[in-house]
């Protein structure tokens, strides 16, 4: 950067209190309409959640997981309840395993589903947030039903889950598939073959895979440079029922940058992920055994936790989410808990991301990587 | 004579002079206020003869298609456009003020008028509490020369369609004035990308006029609108229309052009700073621009108020106005936002030869087809 | 991205955009109607004092402390009255699932704003019950 440009250059805040800045704060340095530099400033959105879990005991504990990220509220709080049922050796009943697995995806759909409006919003057509929100709304009736919230769901529990599938809470998640396998090709439409949407987004935020590894991407924004990273199939979670449906990790690849992905890809991607998911769920609701959905001594058995560490982790909306727990002997409380949410690495990797892009497209960028300020600021 | 006895002024005298004296000055003063409330009075004798000789023209200055018409017809519009927006949405609109939330846009109207005005310190103030106004009347002039029908007209000038333009060419320097003086890095950025919609836009929509000002031969709003008492020249200048229609949603910054008020990105361009009646004005202007495209619109391509015999000329034109508003509404909600470097590529790449385009083949026929405006029924 | 194409595109959008402007809408009148609740709503508690056997179990899985228990306050031979703060509940369901004696349950009531922060600390009068103030807004009573 050479000195005049420098002279020029004005500082914008961008955030926290604007619309579309998911309550961060990012210092932009902008010459003309160009951004030369980017701050990010995590923070804003502090909880001390961590300090909070080594507080509540393990029947607890998933409920602040499950309010880090509300949008994905079963994907959330698993991996704390992954992690107490590694430490506590605990059997989860086959049942609880598929309906733990089915409900999953059915949060993903739903938080992408989110993203996408929100998306919608932040390119300037208002329709396109509250149509892909309708068809949440037939998700979290669905949720309602099962468990009785639409959002703060508190559904597994350490060697099981706390609520079984009825009829109508069946009909109701198939309604909602219907739903969104039906609206799907409208949105095709409205949104990967509106030209104004290509023109917004194709070519805008490139990075390579080597790049998004390097940040520490994961999920649907470095799927979307083509490279098949999920842990749904690199790590098989023997408590999940991955394995009992056929399915392929959904990858995009760019034509024009072979390896690359810019915010379109990310947006195909993000299709494919709802498509695969709906398709997982479709498989796996027929195939529910039946039985108990947990094990009748868990609760007694999470009630103190022997001395270990575990390491839960679950393919998340927006990438990897893990948890590392601690735990002291005969322990109520954890000793230690840490989160790691994949959003932080999004967040900050905007600062090479950024750099040479316009003012307008900065909240493309930062959009098309799927933010959620719970995940960076626990 | 005595010693000290000699004075210089004969008090007496005076003193016996003195309510003469004062008679004078009172009715001095008195005939000053006298010729001034004639002079007054004549001027009001003058002006309401005027008036008297004029009451037609200024009922439709003031009540039907002038002010409190235009005023109405923006209320309305803001209702219709939030009722659309809602059903489009999936929402219902407003509903709880009035029969179908009609009542709603009056309350909003009031509760911002009576909202604290706040302006920030580094903004300059005169400026501020001036230019709004200044935009809302640019805004809403033009209007007079609107041809709702031939009898239902303000003003109609030989040059009109030339005047309209002038006067909202004011519009964006306003808007590029209002973000720099208030203060504040995103209405400077707001006011920039106001002033780029206009230079992007502005030439095709001229050149979009031009096609059919050449059929009817003439630059009157009104003269244009009754050469197509035969033909609309919708159908001789489709692309004409079209690129009219797109380059006026450029000028009134709506959603796939509203680049200076991106409210996801620049909050609300160069509006940002602005607070109640303020902002009420800068709102309603918007729509009045709006409004005055769709007029504009119907009056140069879908033959002013000729078209249904069925209905009263005013009628006619108030319902093609309707219906050109309602598709302009749904354009805005149907696209994402462009950048603004997109915004001037789109209108200099696409709209501009496109316009000229069917300009020259209507040049063409005009020249080496002599007969063919005999034969169609226009004039030109 | 030919020209025409594109022309197609816009006017496949502006197609779905329209035939939205003819569809209903989603959303409902709320103060005048009210969306439907499942039987697992978790909603305000109710306390069956009958039942309660005053074990505290519920207090014990809150994890947000929204829970007082008064072993004092007998109605029937070994209840307790609960003192619920709901301006600390988080409805998450574990004093629900922790009572084993049908003493505490979730109703489908969610609407529990109220003028003051004191209102929303129910003490065991309200607990023991559903029945509430009518609301009244613009001459017409909700509830």
């Amino acid at each position: 950067m050479c000195p005049e440009i420098v002279d020029e250059a004005a500082q914008v805040w961008f955030g926290p209190q604007h619309v579309s800045a998911h309550g961060w704060a990012t210092k932009l340095t902008i010459v003309g309409d160009y951004i030369v530099e980017c701050d990010p400033n995590a923070g804003y959105f502090h909880r001390s959640a961590e300090k909070c879990l080594e507080f509540r005991n393990f029947q607890q504990g998933a409920l602040i997981m499950e309010r880090l990220c509300m949008l994905e509220a079963f994907l959330a709080e698993y991996p704390y309840v992954k992690a107490v049922e590694q430490i506590a050796q605990l059997d989860v009943p086959e049942r609880a395993r598929v309906m733990r697995t089915i409900m999953m995806e059915a949060s993903r759909i739903h938080s992408l589903q989110f993203w996408w409006g929100q998306f919608g919003a932040e390119l300037g057509l208002f329709a396109m947030t509250l149509w892909p929100w309708v068809d949440r709304e037939y998700f979290l009736d669905a949720f309602e039903e099962l468990t009785g919230s639409r959002h703060a769901v508190s559904y597994s529990a350490p060697g099981g889950v706390k609520y079984d599938f009825n009829e109508k809470s069946i009909k109701m998640l198939e309604r909602a598939l219907d739903r969104l396998e039906d609206r799907l090709p409208k949105f095709r439409d409205m949104i990967l073959r509106s030209p104004t949407f290509k023109l917004r987004t194709k070519k805008i935020g490139l990075f390579d895979a080597a790049q998004g590894l390097k940040w520490g991407l994961s999920g649907p924004n470095i799927k979307a440079c083509g490279i098949p990273m999920d842990l749904r199939k690199d790590d098989p979670d023997p408590n999940l029922a991955y394995e009992m449906c056929d399915w392929e990790v959904p990858v995009t690849t760019n034509e024009d940058h072979p390896g690359q992905c810019d915010a379109y890809d990310r947006m195909s991607q993000r299709f494919k992920e709802i498509e695969t998911s709906a398709s997982i769920i479709r498989q796996l609701l027929p195939q529910v055994p039946e039985g108990p959905i947990i094990d009748p001594k868990a609760r007694a058995k999470a009630n103190r936790l022997p001395e270990g560490e575990a390491y839960g982790r679950v393919e998340g909306t927006r990438g990897v989410t893990t948890l590392f727990l601690k735990t002291a002997d005969k322990a109520q409380t954890p000793y230690r808990a840490k989160i790691r949410g994949p959003c932080f690495a999004s967040y900050y990797s905007l600062k090479h991301l950024v750099p040479g892009s316009t003012f307008a497209d900065f909240v493309v960028i930062f959009g098309s990587l799927d933010p959620y300020p719970g995940w960076w600021d626990r | 004579m005595g010693v000290g006895t000699i004075l210089q002024i004969d008090i007496v005298g005076w003193l016996s002079g003195l309510p003469s004296w004062i008679y004078l000055v009172i009715s001095g003063l008195f005939s000053l206020v006298w010729a001034f409330f004639n002079w007054i009075w004549s001027i009001v004798v003058w002006f309401w003869a005027l008036a008297i000789s004029q009451i037609w023209w200024l009922f439709k200055a003031i009540v039907f298609p002038g002010l409190v018409f235009i005023l109405f017809s923006i209320i309305f519009s803001v209702w219709f456009t939030r009722k659309v927006w809602g059903r489009v949405q999936a929402r219902r609109g407003p509903f709880h003020l009035g029969k179908y939330g009609g009542l709603q846009v009056f309350a909003d109207a009031i509760k911002l008028i009576g909202k604290e005005i706040v302006i920030p310190d580094k903004a300059k103030r005169w400026m501020y509490r001036i230019l709004p106004s200044l935009l809302l009347i640019a805004v809403l002039v033009p209007f007079a020369f609107i041809p709702w029908s031939n009898e239902w007209y303000i003003a109609d000038l030989s040059v009109s369609l030339i005047v309209t333009f002038a006067f909202l060419t004011v519009v964006p320097v306003v808007s590029l004035l209002s973000g720099w003086i208030s203060g504040s890095k995103y209405t400077l950025i707001g006011g920039f990308r106001a002033a780029n919609n206009q230079f992007a836009a502005e030439i095709p929509l001229i050149i979009s006029s031009v096609g059919p000002a050449m059929l009817a031969g003439s630059l009157s709003i009104m003269g244009i609108s009754q050469a197509q008492s035969s033909l609309w020249y919708f159908l001789l200048l489709p692309v004409n229309c079209v690129t009219f229609m797109v380059s006026a949603t450029v000028i009134t910054a709506l959603v796939p052009f509203d680049a200076p008020v991106a409210d996801s990105e620049i909050l609300f361009g160069w509006r940002t700073e602005f607070s109640g009646i303020y902002f009420t004005m800068t709102y309603f202007a918007e729509f009045a621009k709006q409004l005055l495209f769709s007029g504009l619109i119907v009056a140069l391509f879908f033959g002013g108020s000729y078209g249904f015999a069925f209905m009263p000329p005013v009628l006619n034109f108030i319902f093609k106005f309707l219906i050109v508003l309602f598709f302009m509404i749904l354009v805005t909600s149907s696209f994402y936002r462009m950048r603004q470097d997109q915004v001037t590529h789109f209108c200099w790449k696409y709209l501009l030869p496109l316009s000229l385009l069917n300009v020259v083949i209507a040049m063409f026929a005009i020249v080496y087809v002599p007969g063919l405006a005999q034969l169609l029924g226009i004039g030109g | 991205m030919g020209f025409f194409s594109t022309l197609g595109d816009i006017f496949r959008v502006l197609r779905h955009t329209f035939r939205q402007t003819m569809t209903r809408p989603f959303t409902y009148f709320y103060p005048f109607e009210d969306r439907y609740y499942p039987d697992t709503t978790r909603g305000r508690h109710i306390h069956i004092r009958k039942n309660c056997t005053a074990c505290a179990q519920c207090v014990k899985a809150c994890p947000t402390i929204a829970i007082r228990i008064d072993k004092q306050d007998r109605m029937y031979e070994k209840d307790a009255a609960l003192h619920f703060d709901y301006t600390r509940c988080i409805f998450c369901g574990l004093c629900v699932q922790a009572c084993k004696f049908n003493a505490l349950f979730h109703t489908k009531i969610v609407d529990l704003s109220e003028e003051t922060r004191e209102d929303l600390q129910y003490g065991p009068d309200r607990m023991g019950t559903l029945e509430r103030k009518p609301l009244k807004w613009r001459g017409r009573t909700f509830r």
